[in-house]
């Protein structure tokens, strides 16, 4: 049984207040005033619901974590439902902060640009964005092709909702940009993020937590072949120095006095730590693509 | 002290290194022992063009399976081999509203389980309230059925995880990709009483996204049902299959699911039941077009 720790009347969801609510710092629920009561054939059902740290498992079986990970303060959901009984629901999470929210929007990028908030992406049945410190999706239950001028259109109504626009994490200005297959580039803190995004290992080698900011990039060589970069930020430069033992000892224990070898991808992998940071490359087609991309990731003050 | 899982484990032997390391090691030397059959049986008409379940077909499929896997000609007799007419059973079924266990699986267990004698009034179906439900609560017998799918901390949710329903607190087996999944059987409800475990394969999901690790993109129509009195060794196959899509749908990069230790561990921390596929015997069953294991 799902319970709220909060319910919005449906009364309020489909008041007019526009003027009321600067959003910078306010809580979720008072968007459920701004949405639109009605899109397209799809009007409002039921409640608006809020959830917060502690009750978004009542909302999700079993997805909370990857919204834990990062600092997901509350999300809002509304339920769209057209006169054939599909469902759309909408939900507004607030990351805390638009490095979390873009973080949340970028583990899981698949689909082409939707041209909504700071970047977005949709696909049948699932539109999902991000803007200032909040991230959006937009999921169907039903028929998704009669749904997708709907989703859209929902999603074109909320995004101005949310501003203003965030600053991205800094961490992705150390990505070197030759190659880099930016609409795949994931920020993001924790062991389950990288494990969905790139399965190193079944243990937590590089000791990422919630105090380690981690991103992960694809890049493309002139040659075609793709090779990935992680480059994770640590609170200490002691513990980025462990870290790459430990990976070096977990995942490349035959690597050169450089970090590097070769793997049965036939790819090369390097691991190098300066500083607080680590990088840590992936199937490289060389071996000197691998230490030279390492290498750049760690280059001081780009 | 042995060294951790990695990708490069499962790239050296594909699902063996995750699965248990002795079918990489010896195969010509190792001394014969008895394997765990696990029966996988597919039909190109378990799924009507409209997607619904054909409640006969898959009736006839779970009828096959498990007459393979006991070694009965007749489907009374082998689900006789399973349950007794005394027997108070539990199906534990799951109803994860995206993808539950499809009804017609349901009412084909269910079925048997009278056909072989048990009482009307000492069968039962539930998920989230078995561990207070009085039929379950003095349950002699468990059957366990559910759909197979990739889960964002466990890697898949597979039989195994299908009892976190008996557990105290379900948030407690969370941690650590949901490593101690394999307890969960060793608990006073639920241990040794396990007869039957369906991985229901008729319309896998081997990806998740969105908030609900759901979409209907990641589904396919497998049509099959994946059968075993070994809930690991059950697991272990539904693994071998999600990895295989994954591999064929989404490359190489991203063909192991987010890792699904727990069914190693099941078998080598909490000793249920076997993960390593030298140890399994699959059986296959009628439909064999991309069958992908």
């Amino acid at each position: 049984m799902v319970s709220f720790t909060m319910r919005v009347p449906g009364c309020l969801a489909l008041a007019a207040v526009p003027f009321l609510i600067s959003l910078a710092g306010g809580a979720v629920k008072d968007l459920g005033p701004k949405l639109p009561p009605r899109v397209l054939d799809w009007k409002a059902s039921g409640d608006d619901a809020v959830y917060d740290r502690t009750t978004l498992y009542d909302y999700m079986d079993g997805g909370a974590e990857v919204y834990l990970a990062f600092g997901f303060r509350e999300v809002l959901v509304r339920k769209y439902a057209d006169a054939a009984g599909d469902e759309l629901v909408l939900d507004i999470y607030d990351m805390g902060s638009p490095a979390e929210a873009f973080g949340m929007f970028s583990c899981d990028r698949q689909d082409p640009e939707a041209g909504l908030g700071q970047g977005s992406e949709y696909g049948p049945g699932l539109l999902r964005f991000w803007r200032g410190r909040y991230f959006v999706s937009v999921t169907v239950s039903g028929n998704e092709d009669k749904a997708e001028a709907a989703v859209l259109a929902l999603g074109k109504a909320v995004a101005p909702l949310l501003g203003p626009d965030g600053a991205l994490p800094d961490m992705l200005g150390l990505l070197p940009a030759a190659g880099l297959q930016a609409g795949r580039t994931a920020y993001f803190h924790d062991q389950v993020h990288l494990s969905n995004r790139y399965f190193i290992s079944a243990e937590n080698i590089l000791n990422l937590s919630g105090k380690t900011e981690c991103v992960f990039a694809e890049y493309r060589a002139a040659s075609g072949d793709s090779h990935r970069l992680l480059i994770v930020r640590y609170p200490a430069a002691a513990e980025a120095e462990a870290a790459a033992r430990s990976f070096r000892s977990a995942f490349l224990p035959g690597s050169d006095a450089e970090g590097v070898a070769r793997t049965e991808s036939k790819g090369w992998s390097a691991v190098r730590s300066e500083g607080r940071l680590l990088a840590a490359v992936f199937e490289a087609s060389s071996k000197d693509e691998a230490v030279r991309l390492a290498a750049e990731a760690l280059r001081p003050a780009k | 002290m042995t060294s951790p899982m990695t990708r490069r484990d499962f790239i050296r032997g594909t699902t063996v290194a995750v699965l248990g390391a002795s079918a990489a090691l010896g195969q010509e030397t190792a001394p014969q022992v008895p394997k765990t059959r696990v029966v996988l049986v597919r039909d190109p008409d378990a799924l009507d063009a409209d997607s619904a379940f054909n409640e006969p077909v898959i009736q006839r499929m779970l009828d096959e399976a498990v007459m393979k896997l006991v070694g009965q000609a007749d489907p009374v007799e082998a689900f006789k081999r399973l349950v007794r007419p005394e027997d108070v059973v539990g199906i534990k079924t799951n109803v994860w509203s995206f993808l539950p266990t499809p009804a017609a699986v349901e009412k084909a267990i269910r079925r048997r389980v009278l056909d072989a004698g048990v009482a009307e009034e000492a069968v039962g179906l539930d998920d989230h309230t078995v561990r207070t439900n009085p039929l379950f609560v003095k349950a002699t017998a468990l059957i366990n059925a559910r759909p197979i799918r990739t889960h964002y901390l466990a890697g898949m949710s597979g039989c195994i995880k299908n009892y976190i329903m008996f557990a105290e607190s379900q948030e407690a087996h969370h941690p650590d990709s949901c490593a101690s999944l394999g307890s969960l059987f060793l608990l006073p409800q639920v241990k040794g009483k396990t007869r039957l475990n369906v991985l229901c394969a008729l319309t896998p999901q081997f990806h998740g996204r969105g908030p609900h690790n759901f979409s209907r993109r990641y589904v396919w129509n497998y049509k099959g049902l994946i059968v075993g009195l070994d809930p690991v060794a059950v697991d272990s196959v539904g693994l071998r299959l999600i990895m295989a899509k994954r591999r064929l749908e989404l490359g190489p990069a991203q063909e192991i699911p987010p890792v699904p230790k727990h069914i190693q561990l099941a078998d080598t921390r909490y000793g249920i039941g076997t993960a390593d596929p030298a140890k399994i015997e699959l059986v296959k069953l009628g439909w064999l077009d991309d069958v992908l294991i």
